[in-house]
């Protein structure tokens, strides 16, 4: 007895360090809460050391996340040559999906590992509102860089990404069905005693057509499209936008203005494009389900992932261009409620999942318990402690709100001020060409501008200007170095973007 | 017996030889890495529901066919034509200069109709006049004169619209495009056709 007591709980001893064993258990929240506290502090440096620091391992073994959050970040130092470097890497990986997902899409659907484990051992395919997300930044960089036909093609991409996973998702819901049916789980998310449900029954949630369109997207293809004199292409992409988003009437404005508006010579047409925050991060909620265990019912303790919201980062509802024009911004695109609406499509399958699982464990734990006495049943416990852990994932630098303003203003220098909830800062930018975008991000009290391809001598810290510095309108040291950068680009981009102006003279 | 044999079978190698050698310089190896074939690109699409390259063609040859038989496209001395543009009302990326490059090209080749220079690409146009006349680069007797663009006669515009149907699993799409050509002159509309399609789709 005592040795059949002892061998068992080896057993369970080199199970728990068997599957503990395989990266799994790494806590994705906690590394990029501490990457996204030093962006937010204005340390984008820092953030990128960290993220590498978190990320040792062969460069081939780098996964989706990595490039997802290193782009990001590049991005916001300006470099968007090696932002979209990195970003090139992931949409690889994301293609790899797409290459599956049209082939046999029902690789994609059953994980099987998962179903013993836990949901973290899953390759990390990345959600579908950011594979959108994705190409549409891609194409922000090429833009950035002044050179917009190749931002098309990543618009286009877009597109087609959007196609595929619309399809995918058909069929996914269709076999979630009828697995659900198969195994007989009745479970929704409803029924999980204390968990947050009224973090899908906002409004903002349950407004979205699905969890992978977003209107941004489709806006900027519109005015890539426009910008490059393809009216036949914009028109939808406003269109799109606007069907993604009836309760903004400003959308339409855009529409209107394609067929009937005339360039003012010497105008620059600016889409501002103010990001706020961070995307929700996952976190893990440990909630007592009901299992079957034999004849009996037991009390199993899963975890579920839960979205907990950034709320660091108020959106402006609008911006001033040189202290008198006001433009007002539209908060066109929502990656929290869109992580949360993910998440909401997802429970089913989670639920499933983590059911059968339960049962697994439940079991296990009944036999170690009835086997191993205090110290078997001790073991399963910790097992389940250990492995019970919801799949905390996500693009975690993604912006939560993405705000965008439209404007015909002079080309040239121009300062920008954003009425926040407690401060208000300003910044220099400068627009030439017939069109421009002037990104922003506001993340705390740092505030990024990218704008401007960094040249060598351009220190990317820079860029980054708290609003006590730059709080009052005359130059700083870094508000000339923006305006520096700035120019650099102007003389770039000129050339490219007065072909579209003359173009549109005639 | 065994000599003829012999023979017989050089004959036949010589034969193989030369037969093979001809074959050899008519095609050339194949390079296969796995599931990767050409298709007919003619051949009809119908794997999603969306505008896609069955429907390009179709409105292309219906429409340049319609125009060539048109009375004042007979009856006119290859009269010149610039596209105007194909406004695309549907909510779907469909590029519609795809659609009229189509057509250009068929009404070309039919030799009934003469293309001017349209606004996308005269750009290019006005930009290599002004090389070849002010460069001082080229030699006077090749340089092309400015001021002997033709003006086209008739201008081709038209629109593309959708009625999008979804219920239960079954998706409807109804395409409508319409052309028309326009005397520049008087602006009266000398021509006009529609092609409609219908695609269903269930799950």
């Amino acid at each position: 007895m005592p040795r059949s007591r002892f061998s068992s709980s080896l057993l369970l001893a080199a199970v728990v360090v068997l599957l503990s064993g395989c990266g799994s258990m790494r806590s994705y929240d906690g590394e990029l809460k501490q990457t996204v506290g030093m962006v937010k502090s204005g340390s984008v440096t820092a953030a990128l050391q960290d993220l590498e620091k978190n990320n040792s391992g062969k460069e081939e073994n780098k996964d989706l996340l990595y490039f997802f959050e290193k782009g990001e970040l590049l991005r916001l130092t300006t470099e968007f040559d090696n932002s979209n470097q990195a970003w090139m890497r992931a949409d690889a990986k994301v293609h790899e999906w797409e290459e599956t997902a049209k082939t046999s899409p029902e690789k994609l659907f059953g994980q099987v590992g998962s179903f013993l484990l836990n949901d973290r051992t899953r390759r990390y395919d990345g959600f579908d509102y950011e594979k959108v997300l994705l190409t549409s930044r891609i194409a922000l960089n090429h833009i950035g860089n002044g050179d917009w036909d190749k931002a098309r093609t990543e618009i286009k991409k877009t597109h087609e990404r959007e196609a595929i996973i619309a399809q995918v998702r058909e069929k996914q819901l269709e076999e979630a069905k009828a697995e659900a049916e198969k195994k007989n789980v009745k479970t929704t998310y409803k029924e999980l005693k204390g968990y947050p449900v009224e973090m899908f029954d906002d409004p903002e949630v349950t407004k979205l057509a699905n969890g992978y369109q977003n209107a941004f997207t489709h806006y900027l293809a519109g005015f890539t499209y426009e910008a490059l004199g393809e009216k036949s292409l914009a028109a939808p992409g406003y269109r799109k936008a606007m069907e993604l988003r009836p309760d903004l009437p400003r959308l339409g404005g855009a529409l209107e203005k394609l067929d009937n508006h005339k360039q003012r010579p010497g105008y620059t047409d600016v889409l501002f494009v103010v990001e706020a925050g961070t995307a929700p991060a996952r976190e893990s909620m440990q909630i007592p389900v009901p299992v079957p265990l034999g004849q009996r019912f037991g009390v199993v303790s899963i975890s579920f992932p839960v979205i907990h919201s950034d709320k660091s980062t108020a959106a402006p509802g609008q911006l001033m261009v040189d202290g008198k024009d006001a433009i007002s911004l539209d908060s066109i695109t929502n990656i929290d409620a869109m992580a949360r609406r993910s998440l909401k499509d997802e429970m089913p399958g989670i639920i499933g999942r983590n059911i059968v699982r339960a049962i697994a464990k439940g079991v296990m734990q009944k036999e170690a318990g009835d086997r191993g006495g205090l110290i078997g049943s001790l073991l399963a416990t910790a097992f389940t402690v250990v492995t019970e852990q919801a799949d905390e994932r996500s693009w975690r630098t993604l912006p939560a709100l993405i705000s965008i303003g439209r404007a015909q203003i002079p080309s040239g220098k121009h300062q920008m001020t954003l009425a926040g909830a407690q401060d208000s800062k300003v910044l220099d930018f400068t627009v030439s060409g017939s069109h421009a975008v002037v990104p922003v991000r506001l993340m705390s009290g740092s505030t990024y501008l990218m704008q401007s391809k960094a040249p060598a001598a351009f220190e990317p810290s820079t860029v980054v200007a708290n609003a006590e510095q730059i709080a009052p309108p005359a130059a700083s040291v870094n508000q000339v170095e923006v305006i520096s950068a700035s120019s650099e680009r102007d003389t770039k981009t000129q050339s490219k973007s007065s072909l579209v102006s003359k173009k549109r003279k005639k | 017996m065994k000599i003829k044999h012999v023979s017989i079978s050089i004959l036949a190698l010589v034969a193989a030889l030369s037969l093979s050698g001809c074959e050899t310089t008519g095609s050339s190896p194949e390079v296969s890495g796995g599931n990767v074939k050409y298709g007919d690109s003619k051949a009809v699409e119908t794997l999603t529901n969306e505008f896609g390259s069955t429907d390009l063609q179709t409105i292309a040859e219906a429409m340049s066919r319609s125009m060539v038989q048109s009375r004042v496209i007979i009856a006119g001395n290859r009269p010149l034509v610039t596209v105007s543009e194909v406004k695309n009302k549907t909510s779907e990326y469909i590029d519609t200069k795809s659609i009229t490059d189509s057509i250009r090209a068929q009404l070309l080749k039919s030799g009934a109709v003469r293309f001017a220079v349209d606004i996308d690409a005269m750009k290019t146009q006005t930009d290599e006049l002004m090389r070849q006349n002010n460069s001082g680069l080229y030699k006077k007797t090749t340089q092309k004169k400015v001021g002997n663009m033709q003006g086209a006669d008739y201008r081709l515009e038209g629109n593309i619209t959708s009625i999008v149907k979804r219920a239960g699993d079954v998706k409807d799409v109804y395409y409508k495009f319409s052309l028309q050509l326009v005397d520049i002159e008087n602006g009266v509309i000398e021509w006009a056709d529609e092609k409609d399609i219908r695609k269903t789709s269930g799950r």
